[in-house]
């Protein structure tokens, strides 16, 4: 691989890290406010492949060819790296009271509900602009400030990618300010009611 | 040697003190990302107090709980906010590892400003310039969360860090604000608050 290339993948890996890192902390309060089994054992996953990333990264920016000057930067990275390890152990430690069955205790909801960034579901009804637009073009976050973690179809969840086609029925998972809570819902089921 | 201060029971609700973890711990996350991007000593000890703020916290939390739990149903449901507890505060522990890569002078790699050109959520640092149409409001009503979903999580006034101000506070000319939000969104809040934007256009 030549320095350039494996730099490359070096950024490549940790911005993984980083995203994935911080989606599992979504994702776990997500579970635990909606005592969502299907969404905590989504966490369980990305735990594993934050585990395989994280020691990918740790290898690539061992056997890079960086000077000796650069050694301390890189021990900067290599230490950036094991904090989001870090983070997505907590996050899955999080999903993992869900996983043990007991219902928690009823402050925990209400503690994420009354957060900042708090976690909040929405379906889609026909009568929604979202409807058959990719969530490139919904510009969902610029429109609500709530980022959607995950998209319900038909009971399973689906983590989007930017090109993902919003339906009728979905049930959209998102997280994000307080406040940005109403403005989905109302994006996503304007006239038409609907319970999830 | 830290100074490690005695910690007595308070009754504050556990709700309130689970509430106030879990915000601490992610706005510790982007303080220390923050922090080890625009490499900021300064920002970076302020996080680590926020740190033992926490570990506080965790302890009133705990001591709670146990007050609390009257049988073994109550402590088969608690335990799992004690646990959830334990994970915020697992959380702004690797904030503060981040935090001391700054604070320890070992720096980080320059490619880290590409890394963090590319990840979801952006942070910038932008300067409050005069002419600036932000210059002189309140945080609140400029209403920047549900218009550009866009946070100001710090504010350096002079020499200190305001760290997650308040919906009241104002900024000011010479302010310099850390931002999170979508790269569009903290970009054009950059150009706001430089003045190289006037005002927001094109709002729906």
């Amino acid at each position: 691989m030549t320095e350039q290339k494996q730099f490359e993948e070096i950024v490549e890996r940790m911005v993984e890290l980083k995203d994935t890192s911080e989606l599992m902390i979504d994702l776990a309060y997500s579970a635990l406010m909606l005592n969502s089994k299907e969404l905590a054992e989504e966490v369980q996953r990305l735990e594993e492949y934050v585990d395989e990333l994280h020691t990918r990264f740790e290898l690539l920016a061992l056997t890079s060819d960086f000077k000796k000057e650069e050694a301390s930067g890189f021990l900067g990275l290599i230490r950036i790296g094991v904090a989001t390890e870090k983070i997505a152990d907590a996050a899955a430690e999080m999903a993992e009271v869900v996983l043990r069955g007991i219902e928690p205790h009823p402050v925990l909801k209400l503690a994420i509900k009354e957060a900042e960034e708090t976690v909040a579901q929405a379906c889609v009804t026909s009568d929604s602009i979202l409807v058959n637009k990719s969530l490139k073009e919904a510009r969902v976050h610029e429109e609500t400030g709530m980022w959607i973690l995950v998209i319900k179809r038909g009971g399973k969840p689906l983590r989007p990618k930017g090109d993902s086609r919003i339906e009728v029925g979905d049930v959209l998972i998102a997280s994000g300010y307080a406040r940005g809570v109403d403005a989905l819902r109302r994006l996503a089921s304007p006239e038409e009611t609907c319970t999830i | 040697m830290p100074h490690f201060e005695k910690i007595e029971y308070k009754p504050i609700p556990v709700r309130e003190l689970l509430l106030e973890m879990k915000n601490l711990s992610e706005l510790m996350i982007d303080l220390a990302y923050s922090a080890a991007l625009f490499n900021d000593k300064d920002l970076a000890e302020d996080i680590m107090e926020l740190e033992a703020r926490v570990d506080t916290l965790a302890y009133l939390l705990d001591m709670e709980i146990m007050v609390a739990a009257r049988d073994a149903k109550d402590a088969e449901a608690l335990i799992r906010v004690s646990i959830v507890a334990a994970a915020t505060d697992k959380i702004s522990d690797a904030a503060a590892d981040i935090a001391g890569i700054v604070t320890h002078d070992i720096g980080v790699h320059p490619i880290v400003s590409q890394i963090f050109e590319k990840v979801e959520k952006h942070l910038t640092k932008a300067t409050v310039k005069e002419g600036s149409v932000i210059a002189g409001k309140q945080i609140g009503k400029l209403d920047f969360k549900s218009r550009l979903g866009v946070d100001i999580i710090a504010i350096r006034r002079n020499k200190d860090w305001i760290i997650d101000p308040k919906d009241s506070e104002r900024v000011f000319r010479g302010d310099v604000l850390i931002t999170r939000g979508a790269p569009q969104g903290v970009k054009d809040f950059k150009e706001l608050a430089e003045a190289s934007m006037a005002k927001l256009e094109g709002q729906r």
